[in-house]
């Protein structure tokens, strides 16, 4: 892969979110053009014990389980993004189960899979974010070591709350 | 329905009946919504006169057409009722997540009337809208009722409720939300508290909708570029919070001082100082719900016998309980303010009551036997031991919890209560900042810098650089910023946008937002329509021009250091050509014109 | 005389407090300071135009120096210069 094409991350610091959830309310006006955080891809999760915030969406992990789980072949890696095409889903919601961090939901009301798609490469989340704690970042191996690292915890961190 | 759902929930607390009933759209276009609108209905439906703990006073919680969307710091709900403290109209507005909870829940606001027999609670989960016995949670702290609330409901609730001072009918007892963020002021939280209703609990899944989707965000974004843009809105308030004034009023000479007789200079300012705060105590910054500013500070005190975590202190906290009550520990000014939000209460009024108590004992017209120990300037072990005291009203606390004028006044000298229509003034000297003191005097809420906040151009310089020392062409700035003000408050926005953005702005994401055709002066004539029916329902609860004052301390004995040395407020003299400005009477009564020309029908 | 720093220009200035010698008025003083905090106080304080900033509050003996004569006041001995990032509250 030549350096110009290097592909972009999500990158995210919660040391710096403020908790705002400025991250869902506009995720959900790119999708539907309205304002409802429950349709949102990207949920801040709020930790009061360690007081900390965490912005939470999908990881678009290389080894996608969403991805492998799908029964028809409706989500797919496009560039570094793994998007649901909403044509094919016939959302028996597998993807969701099989997603390791729980980054996948189900709008009920539309009955439509809610999954980050990065906007097609400019996610919003990470344009309005106040704080600098969703950054879309360049695919460096720096970068893609601190972002593992993050999503591990992320994942401990989630297998803590189902508990 | 753009901006607004169009549903506003009536809960007759004494039958037990909850309905949902249409939004009256000539109402909302005139009143835009949250303080605008809640006073509107406050007046169609109540009488001005009604005793404030009365059934017969309702209580309103209202959003406003912005609330819950992407315009920047749209988190905000008012609180609407007759207020305990001052006899005036309350209205008191908070931040946090639960108002746009409200709205995603598919209500812009409730209605409370009656009195319920037994403890209870709203739980709202979209169309499921219940009335629940609290009877489980009566006595406990905010904190408690939340933690309580959302496991018995589930976490992505929202709660608002009051903590063991409204149930005690403190007067100055709050509303708070999500723990930390209170509709603090005048009282509401007792108001609720009478009425037997704990708390709100509530989840919403609906879509709020606008107008104009493309155009609103553009709106937005504009709007969020400025506030990130702007040195206060994009770095002040972000790094320091609030408290950062400090020092800025301080040496200024406008830092009201040991219950203000010491004048506007406090010796101790720097340990109670936003620098200190953040260095010593700042764990993160915190952002209501959709904020481009992040003011909010989540503080520890990290060792010692306060040792604990919470939210604030803000500016006036710190200053009601620091520079007011002459204390320079911040351990016990943080820890003050962390239990006014856990039981429930105004920090401004509490920490000014405590203030008076301490002039009262320092000229020995109160004495220990009233106390129960001594209470001198400077003590911060009995702000901390008050302020639990106040709420629970415990021995001396059920004193404190009158407020200062009641207190002043049951001691002989109520004189000393720094209060304006009985409520304590904010952490400004009048003497030190002119236009302010003209602000205290005409709010409609009584002693309060919220109304019009012209401190900003008067001490900080924006928008404009304007003499703090003079009296001349106030009246304008105030009427212009209590009229603004209103349109800020009504639309659902935090008043700190205002430092970044004006009325363009604003008005272009209610425009884009409620597709109403509204050009920037009709928009900031909503703001005057809202301020002269507020005056309305004074004038009807029996308020006159007499009330339009400062403590005689503030007219009459000068600062004695500092800038304004020799300095007195000229409240008098402004008060006169405020009127004019306003168009009202000689007597400080709108008339008929005025009314007319703003469409209020009474 | 005296000069006080706040918030962030503590840190480039590395003390709450100083003591300067006499300038005759307060662009001498701040070309003064800029010159000993660096380059990043100097872009807080002034504009490109080397006008004063509207992100910063001056006050000398608690004025703000817009209500005295602005970047040209006058200082005399025992002067009092607080120097502010702007900021707000409420």
């Amino acid at each position: 892969m030549s350096r110009g094409k290097l592909s972009k991350v999500l990158m995210i610091s919660p040391d710096k979110c403020i908790s705002c959830r400025t991250c869902e309310i506009i995720c959900s006006f790119t999708k539907d053009k309205e304002f409802n955080p429950k349709n949102s891809a990207v949920s801040v999760l709020t930790y009061e014990e360690a007081l900390i915030s965490v912005p939470i969406m999908c990881m678009h992990c290389e080894d996608a389980a969403c991805e492998k789980v799908c029964p028809v072949g409706a989500i797919k890696r496009v560039d570094n993004a793994v998007v649901v095409d909403h044509e094919k889903c016939i959302g028996c919601k597998m993807c969701i189960s099989a997603c390791p961090l729980g980054n996948i939901t189900f709008n009920s009301k539309q009955k439509k899979i809610v999954k980050c798609d990065l906007c097609g490469g400019d996610p919003q989340c990470a344009k309005f974010c106040p704080s600098g704690a969703i950054e879309y970042k360049e695919a460096t191996p720096n970068n893609l070591n601190r972002k593992r690292i993050i999503a591990e915890k992320f994942k401990e961190l989630f297998e803590e709350v189902e508990k | 329905m753009f901006g607004w759902t169009g549903k506003i929930l009536r809960v007759n607390l004494t039958e037990g009946t909850i309905k949902a009933e249409p939004l009256n759209m000539d109402d909302a276009k005139k009143y835009l919504g949250a303080r605008g609108l809640g006073t509107k209905i406050f007046m169609d439906e109540v009488d001005p006169n009604v005793e404030p703990f009365s059934p017969d006073n309702k209580l309103i919680f209202m959003t406003g057409p912005l609330t819950g969307t992407f315009a920047s710091s749209s988190g905000r709900y008012e609180v609407i009722a007759k207020a305990p403290l001052t006899g005036t109209i309350g209205a008191s507005n908070s931040g946090g997540h639960f108002g746009p909870e409200l709205k995603f829940a598919g209500y812009d606001g409730i209605i409370f009337e009656g009195k319920s027999e037994k403890p209870v609670y709203l739980y709202i989960n979209d169309d499921k809208v219940e009335l629940r016995c609290a009877e489980h949670l009566w006595g406990k702290t905010v904190y408690e009722t939340t933690d309580i609330l959302l496991k018995e409901n589930g976490d992505d609730f929202r709660v608002s409720c009051i903590g063991p001072a409204g149930e005690k009918l403190v007067l100055f007892a709050g509303v708070l939300n999500d723990k930390h963020r209170a509709a603090g002021r005048s009282g509401l939280g007792a108001v609720m508290g009478s009425k037997n209703l704990k708390a709100v609990a509530v989840r919403g899944s609906n879509s709020i909708k606008v107008a104009d989707p493309e155009q609103f965000k553009e709106a937005c974004i504009d709007a969020r570029a400025k506030l990130k843009a702007h040195p206060v809105t994009g770095a002040g308030l972000p790094t320091y919070g609030t408290e950062i004034l400090v020092n800025i009023l301080n040496q200024s000479g406008a830092l009201p001082t040991r219950n203000w007789r010491d004048g506007g200079i406090f010796e101790n300012a720097e340990d109670t100082s936003g620098e200190a705060l953040t260095e010593k105590y700042l764990v993160r910054n915190k952002g209501c719900f959709g904020c481009n500013i992040g003011c909010g500070r989540v503080t520890r005190i990290p060792d010692g016998k306060f040792k604990s975590t919470g939210e604030g202190p803000e500016y006036e906290a710190g200053w009601a309980y620091g520079a007011d009550c002459g204390v320079k520990d911040l351990d016990a000014i943080c820890k003050a303010s962390f239990i006014c939000n856990e039981y429930g209460l105004d920090p401004i009024t509490m920490g000014s009551t405590i203030a008076c108590a301490m002039e009262l004992y320092d000229k020995k017209i109160i004495t220990k036997e009233d106390v129960g120990f001594e209470l001198k300037f400077g003590d911060g072990e009995a702000i901390v031991e008050l302020t639990r005291m106040a709420a629970l009203r415990e021995g001396f606390g059920d004193v404190l919890a009158m407020g200062s004028y009641r207190m002043a006044e049951k001691y002989g000298h109520p004189e000393l209560s720094m209060s304006v229509k009985k409520q304590e003034m904010p952490a400004y000297d009048a003497r030190g900042v002119q236009g302010i003191g003209l602000n205290y005097a005409t709010s409609n809420r009584g002693g309060c810098h919220v109304r019009g906040y012209t401190i900003s151009p008067e001490v900080l310089g924006v928008p404009q650089k304007l003499d703090q020392l003079v009296t001349d062409d106030k009246a304008n700035w105030v009427k212009l910023f209590q009229d603004l003000t209103a349109v800020v408050d009504s639309a659902g926005l935090c008043l700190f946008v205002t430092f970044g953005i004006g009325l363009p702005e604003i008005a272009e994401m209610l425009r884009t937002a409620t597709g109403f055709d509204m050009s920037d002066e009709e928009v900031l004539k909503c703001g005057e329509r809202i301020w002269n029916l507020e005056r309305m329902i004074n004038i009807k609860a029996g308020f006159t021009k007499k009330d339009d004052t400062l403590p005689p301390r503030l007219l009459s004995e000068p600062l004695e250091k500092g800038p304004a040395k020799g300095k007195v407020s000229g409240v008098p003299v402004m008060l006169e050509e405020y009127y004019k400005v306003r168009g009202w009477s000689e007597d400080g009564v709108p008339t008929e014109e005025k009314l007319k020309e703003l469409e209020i029908e009474l | 005389m005296k000069v006080k720093f706040f918030a962030f220009f503590r840190n480039y200035a590395k003390c709450k407090e100083t003591d300067v010698p006499l300038y005759n008025d307060l662009r001498e003083l701040l070309d003064f300071l800029c010159q000993k905090y660096g380059k990043e106080f100097e872009g807080k304080v002034y504009t490109k135009n080397r006008e004063i900033s509207d992100e910063v509050i001056i006050l000398i003996n608690g004025r703000h120096i817009a209500h005295l004569e602005g970047i040209n006041t006058k200082l005399k001995e025992g002067d009092e210069v607080c120097i502010f990032p702007v900021a707000a509250g409420g």
